[in-house]
């Protein structure tokens, strides 16, 4: 039977995180914790990011202020103000886990950091998420989601070699950073529940985007060799370039297809591909005996080291044919639609991909099969807004949207009169000074 | 730190994942004291431990791979011929005494060997079960084979990046597999941990990758969802930023990257720049900014071109302005005075690969650091200690079992 709370219920949180840890505060929401969104007077800066609903730029109608802020509540506080600092402690006496961004040492300085709140709350788990870390040289350097991917090392094998390196789209290092950040609340929480010890957990941007490198770091520190950003394919020492046919991005009727056929063990043989084009007629002689006994030659050894392109004399050999055989593919895929590619491919055992919009993401027949998008009620908006559903699936607690992202201070009343004790006219007293 | 002081010290995996997403989420729960168990097999390796990077100097090994060695840090390997019924007997007995079972096998894989949901219940009712499909347990697409390089562009992601006159190629590496989808399924793990412990009560989880990938477009989604707009590629640049890219430096492949958000970093880096073209008055506010933002971009770049990467990223961090050098793997492992202060990477010295670096942990626990500690297991290396010391097995049995090809 399936529960009807989360697993993380009764575990409080205390977000007071800016873009890069949003989605961490988010994440535990969403699996049933209490996390109540500590807003300055005003709403969270992230309120103003675009896009918006309708883009109409309202601080209640931002979609990037949704997107990481659902299943939370609300309340506004001034922590700069003498009375916000005292609130501000009485909630974190009774909190579980509090989450922040800000500068190293800006919440020590207003008496809000770790040492000063675990000394009255021992079993509290205090996590900062900074662009590098609490200490070391460049602690204090300022960073954005660019500067992350930029520094993590990942930035430098996105795109074009003669472009510019490419930012992933959707501040991926805010995306990471909250994933580790969550991560290492859930142990440090463990962690608690056997001893009653709390504890600073501390995430570097540029630490916690470090795997994001794929191969690259151990490529230069067993070999000294550099992976770098290879566009659409590879160059040859003599500048000429070239693609192994069937592994890469390709034009097809209504956008693009990626294509990973070829390599041995990851789906079938390039030959399948070719003697799909011959069934309808476009392989141009490339389903002979003799293609295909030099497609045969194509082992995992032999690609890869074609792709690491060093090998002078082999990439001679093989080059020509690449650029013989990678039009014909070319003009057999621009044919075909995207979905036609991926249905039929996948029948084939061919691994081809739809370089999916997000108009096709929210279409995908798997995720809407599987009711994966989830439909949220904003009242204040007048309508439903469609949400990606939780990245996982717990059979007995589930993960999933609780509620709509809340309103500027929505839950002031609810948090500050009814669960902490204050009278209506302390709150209001409280309004009026600017506090909340 | 005494490692048995480690918050996951107890918690006992039986982890039949492969390649990247399964390992690299077991491997968190390694660095934080689990004995995570890969139960590998000769027949049916891994294909990550034959992929490269290897030594140079040496010939090749199923041990030697810096791809599967950076991602199975801290396990132990057992081989078991899942081909035999004896082999599936084992893995059972092992799941019995186990917390967690984790596989990214296609769907109906472990359905096969006897592994099901169902049945592990039988042997063990609290399991926490973690599978990682590509696509999910059900719906039309479940059975479609893939990896994290077709995840990419499925979810979105490879349309939205890079450069809008470029087609939309990705990220150049399998990006969902490393910090997202390994992130999630630990995260939903461990959340189902506590949920057990409190409860008594383990669960199946499902990590879909598609799922799970969707979730890092999020904001593409609702502008789609809400607005009915499908964004596009926008290249380096950030409606709410300006300037916001890469620059070329001297030097070969050399980029600094900057992002402006306000005026008071604007002003910064006017003053760091200090040249005549920073104080025009189509620079002054952020609309004439994003107004002659190609200009503007130019104009930077003439004045990086000029210089080190790595001065004017400190020159312009002096000034308060987020900037950043786009490093490479070389800088980030020998350069980075500040990684290298704070110990991110880790050497291990490993029996065949010599002694190689580590990714550390994404996050520190203050109180109780976790990290890569043991190098990756060899193929195998634990079989006998497995079965000795969890299984129970006896010398003798352990030898039969050898003999039979069931243990390899």
């Amino acid at each position: 039977m399936v529960a009807e709370e989360g697993p993380l219920s009764g575990v409080r949180v205390l977000d007071l995180a800016g873009p890069p840890g949003a989605y961490c505060g988010k994440l535990l929401a969403d699996l049933g914790a209490d996390v109540i969104k500590v807003e300055p007077p005003g709403g969270d800066a992230a309120r103003r990011i675009p896009p918006f609903f309708h883009d109409d730029p309202h601080p209640e109608k931002s979609l990037y202020f949704f997107a990481f802020n659902t299943s939370k509540r609300s309340i506004t506080l001034d922590i700069t103000k003498a009375d916000g600092r005292a609130l501000f402690r009485r909630l974190a006496a009774k909190a579980d886990v509090i989450i922040e961004t800000f500068p190293p040492g800006y919440m020590d300085g207003l008496g809000l950091g770790y040492e000063a709140l675990k000394v009255e709350n021992p079993g509290l788990i205090y996590c900062s998420i900074t662009g590098f870390g609490l200490w070391g040289p460049r602690a204090h350097w300022q960073a954005s989601d660019l500067i992350a991917v930029a520094m993590s090392g990942m930035m430098y094998l996105a795109g074009f070699p003669e472009d510019p390196p490419n930012r992933p789209y959707g501040d991926q290092a805010y995306y990471c950073a909250s994933i580790q950040s969550c991560t290492g609340i859930l142990i440090a929480l463990l962690h608690r529940d056997r001893t009653g010890e709390g504890q600073l957990v501390e995430v570097s941007m540029q630490e916690a985007l470090s795997m994001n490198q794929e191969t690259a770091m151990q490529f230069w520190d067993m070999r000294k060799e550099l992976r770098t950003r290879t566009g659409e394919g590879r160059k040859l020492p003599t500048g000429e370039w070239f693609r192994v046919p069937g592994l890469g991005t390709y034009q097809c009727a209504d956008g693009y297809v990626y294509l990973m056929v070829g390599i041995p063990g990851f789906g079938a043989p390039l030959a399948t591909l070719i003697d799909w084009m011959a069934e309808e007629g476009m392989a141009e002689g490339l389903a002979s005996p003799e293609w295909k006994e030099v497609f045969s030659q194509l082992d995992l050894r032999l690609i890869a080291q074609l792709l690491q392109g060093t090998d002078v004399s082999m990439a001679t050999q093989w080059v020509p044919k690449f650029q013989y055989v990678d039009p014909i593919i070319e003009r057999f895929i621009r044919t075909k639609t995207k979905n036609v590619l991926y249905e039929e491919g996948q029948r084939r055992g061919l691994l081809i991909a739809p370089v999916n919009t997000p108009k096709d993401v929210v279409e995908n027949p798997q995720l809407n099969a599987r009711s994966f998008f989830q439909e949220i009620e904003h009242p204040h908006l007048g309508t439903t807004i469609r949400y990606p559903g939780p990245p996982y699936r717990l059979g007995l607690t589930p993960a999933r949207i609780w509620r709509r992202p809340p309103l500027i201070g929505e839950h002031n009343l609810q948090i500050y009169r009814d669960e902490l004790g204050l009278s209506s006219e302390q709150v209001g007293a409280l309004a009026a000074a600017g506090v909340i | 730190m005494a490692e048995d002081r480690l918050p996951l010290k107890g918690i006992r995996v039986a982890d039949f994942t492969w390649f990247g997403a399964g390992p690299i989420f077991t491997q968190i729960l390694a660095h934080y004291g689990a004995q995570v168990i890969r139960v590998e097999s000769q027949t049916r390796l891994d294909g990550l431990r034959i992929a490269m990077p290897m030594p140079k100097d040496k010939p090749p090994t199923v041990n030697m791979s810096g791809y599967f060695n950076n991602f199975n840090a801290n396990k132990l390997s057992v081989t078991i011929n899942m081909g035999t019924e004896k082999g599936r007997e084992l893995a059972l007995r092992l799941i019995a005494k186990s917390d967690i079972v984790a596989e990214n096998y296609t769907p109906g894989t472990l359905e096969k060997w006897g592994l099901g949901y169902e049945r592990i219940l039988q042997v063990k009712p609290d399991i926490i079960m973690v599978r990682e499909p590509m696509q999910g347990l059900t719906g039309p697409h479940r059975d479609f084979a893939g990896f994290g390089a077709v995840i990419t562009p499925l979810s979105g992601l490879s349309y939205l990046s890079g450069f809008p006159h470029r087609p939309p190629v990705g990220l150049g590496t399998n990006y969902t597999d490393y910090v997202v989808n390994p992130g999630h399924a630990v995260i939903a793990t461990l959340a189902a941990l506590r949920h057990r412990n409190r409860t008594g009560k383990g669960q199946l989880i499902e990590v879909a990758q598609l799922e799970s990938s969707v979730n890092v477009v999020s904001v593409a989604i609702l502008d789609y969802t809400a607005n009915g707009r499908v964004q596009e590629r926008q290249g380096n640049r950030l409606p709410y930023a300006c300037p916001h890219g890469a620059y070329r430096c001297q030097g070969e492949d050399r980029w600094v990257a900057i992002a402006i958000f306000n005026d008071q970093q604007w002003e910064g880096f006017c003053r760091a720049v200090g040249e005549e073209w920073t104080q025009e008055e189509r620079f002054a506010t952020f609309l004439g900014r994003k107004a002659h933002e190609d200009e503007l971009d130019r104009l930077i770049e003439s004045w990086t071109s000029q210089r080190e990467a790595g001065e004017v990223m400190e020159l312009l961090q002096a000034h308060g302005v987020p900037a950043g050098v786009v490093q490479s793997a070389a800088d980030v492992l020998d350069c980075d005075p500040h990684l290298k202060a704070r110990g991110y990477y880790r050497y291990l010295d490993h029996p065949e690969a010599g002694r190689t670096a580590y990714d550390g942990s994404g996050f520190r626990l203050h109180s109780t650091p976790g990290g890569p500690t043991a190098p990756a297991p060899l193929l195998g290396q634990h079989t006998e200690y497995v079965c000795k010391e969890v299984l129970g097995l006896t010398d003798d049995e352990i030898a039969d079992l050898m003999a039979e090809g069931v243990l390899q």
